[in-house]
């Protein structure tokens, strides 16, 4: 059996390299798939990545009458914080708010003179409230609603994202459809470049075939080595594709953090985290469907 | 031996190659097929190693009954029959040592048996010192010597020639027919399949000629006669 296995093996690479340029088209075709299912995957992780970027920056500003207490606000936070829908409240005195106020119109003497003409500070506290999800807001808004203090509440204002993250969304599920689309149509071609390959492998091969059969070969070791010589072409387009798609994210992940601010979008990292398991998963995929092409094309093709 | 009972081999869509053909070949005989093309010798010949199936009657091989043999037993078979053709058949990519050792390599031979069995053979066939030559480098009637190696190296029961003189010229026909009748001598059954006259009537041995695809003579000690 490992002698068999060997030779099996020996004929498989021999086929490989006899047929050089045959071998080449058909794993350019591979990793051409292989691309963009991957890209797809690149796409899921940016969108992942640019949703979480929106969601992190939504929030509701909850501001308060200036009469309003300490203690309905301390109860506000506490109130807010018991959502579990709620990631962290800030809280802006009104002291803070007016210096801020200051702060931000420090250019602009008519508002500067006419809020130095009040006698008192006119602003109120105001409470800084962040959520896990976007979704989330609107329930927020409505529990601010509660009586207990939504008299002392002046004004919620929401910054929408929602229309972001609806068209990150859209764009993305375009995105996506369009890959499955062209992932679909590249994996047809490749399924049919393989069944030609082997095809073609088995007229080069046909005279050796027919010894083989003559002089007592068994079938398994007739169809042994196409089979393996797709699994080597399925391997090396494998190990080509992970050999692009590693410099290409580490050469554009600098221009997506540049889009997102100083954060870094971690897709290098990601890929690292997840590269054995994805790659993995594709390459269990590419030799299934390989095996069932070249299995098609030995039952039309090579009688034994 | 060999045993066809009744044998009809026919192709689509009313093609006859065999017709009714019943025979019987004792273990260590030889016998010559002969008969003019298109009376079904090499359909016959076919039928014994299963390279065809028969439409009707029985075939049997030492014994096992190969009338409708699986695809899955036809490389045990093939092992245990030589099969040699007019055209050779070797693998022009290959030594003479190579193509003898192919056939041991595929049925998955350990490699020092085969550097065992491979110059016996060589020894058998007279080509010992051509062992690292390639086919296009011998003679016709070497190239046969070869493809008759090959067909010995699993020590076959029963060695069936398809016109393997067919491309000979008389002095290598001569040699190969010797070849065969030694290889006979050693044991084994030979099946000889040819419309060769001399070959025939140099051998003395058993002649069965077909005629339209039936047995039209079968003689102890025959000639060559249509």
């Amino acid at each position: 059996m490992f002698i068999s296995s060997y030779r099996v093996t020996k004929f498989a690479a021999q086929n490989f390299w006899r047929n050089f340029w045959l071998s080449l088209i058909t794993i350019s075709m591979l990793v051409l798939t292989l691309l963009t299912v991957n890209i797809l995957v690149f796409t899921n992780v940016i969108t992942d990545r640019a949703i979480g970027f929106v969601e992190d920056r939504i929030e509701v500003s909850v501001y308060f009458h200036d009469y309003a207490t300490d203690t309905s606000v301390t109860s506000a936070v506490e109130y807010l914080r018991s959502l579990s829908q709620v990631r962290d409240v800030e809280t802006i005195t009104a002291d803070e708010a007016y210096d801020q106020f200051v702060t931000r119109h420090a250019g602009d003497e008519q508002i500067l003179s006419s809020i130095e003409e009040l006698d008192s500070n006119p602003f109120g506290p105001t409470l800084v409230v962040k959520a896990y999800a976007a979704e989330d807001f609107e329930l927020i808004i409505d529990a601010l609603d509660n009586p207990q203090f939504s008299d002392q509440i002046r004004e919620k204002d929401f910054s929408n994202y929602e229309t972001l993250i609806e068209r990150i969304n859209d764009a993305t599920d375009r995105i996506r459809a369009f890959g499955v689309v062209l992932s679909a149509i590249f994996l047809l071609i490749a399924l049919l470049i393989v069944f030609n390959t082997v095809r073609i492998s088995i007229f080069i091969h046909r005279e050796e075939i027919g010894i083989m059969r003559l002089v007592g070969a068994s079938n398994w070791f007739i169809k042994a080595p196409f089979l393996l010589e797709m699994m080597m072409l399925s391997f090396v387009a494998m190990g080509v594709t992970v050999g692009v798609m590693y410099p290409v994210v580490a050469l554009i992940e600098p221009q997506f953090n540049i889009y997102f601010g100083s954060e870094s979008v971690g897709l290098v990292q990601y890929f690292a985290q997840n590269g054995l398991t994805i790659f993995g998963l594709e390459f269990l995929a590419l030799v299934v469907i390989t095996m069932i092409s070249t299995s098609l094309a030995m039952r039309k093709y090579l009688k034994v | 031996m060999i045993r066809l009972k009744n044998v009809s081999k026919m192709y689509p869509p009313n093609v006859v190659g065999v017709n009714g053909v019943s025979l019987h070949i004792p273990a260590g005989e030889f016998v010559s097929i002969v008969g003019q093309s298109g009376t079904g010798k090499s359909t016959l010949a076919k039928l014994m190693f299963a390279e065809e199936r028969p439409s009707r009657g029985k075939i049997e091989i030492g014994g096992w009954d190969i009338t409708n043999i699986a695809n899955k037993d036809v490389p045990e078979l093939r092992r245990q029959i030589g099969v040699v053709f007019q055209d050779f058949k070797l693998l022009p990519k290959k030594t003479v040592y190579e193509n003898i050792a192919f056939a041991l390599e595929v049925a998955g031979v350990a490699p020092g048996r085969i550097r065992d069995v491979v110059p016996t053979v060589l020894q058998i066939v007279n080509l010992d010192e051509k062992a690292h030559r390639y086919p296009k480098q011998l003679s016709g009637g070497e190239q046969q010597r070869v493809a008759i190696g090959r067909a010995l190296v699993h020590s076959p029961k029963v060695l069936i020639a398809d016109e393997p003189t067919g491309n000979l010229d008389t002095l290598n026909a001569r040699e190969i027919i010797n070849l065969l009748k030694k290889i006979n001598e050693f044991g084994t059954t030979v099946v000889l399949v040819t419309h060769n006259r001399e070959v025939v009537n140099r051998l003395k041995k058993r002649v069965v000629v077909l005629e339209d695809g039936k047995i039209s003579s079968d003689v102890e000690e025959g000639r060559y006669k249509l």
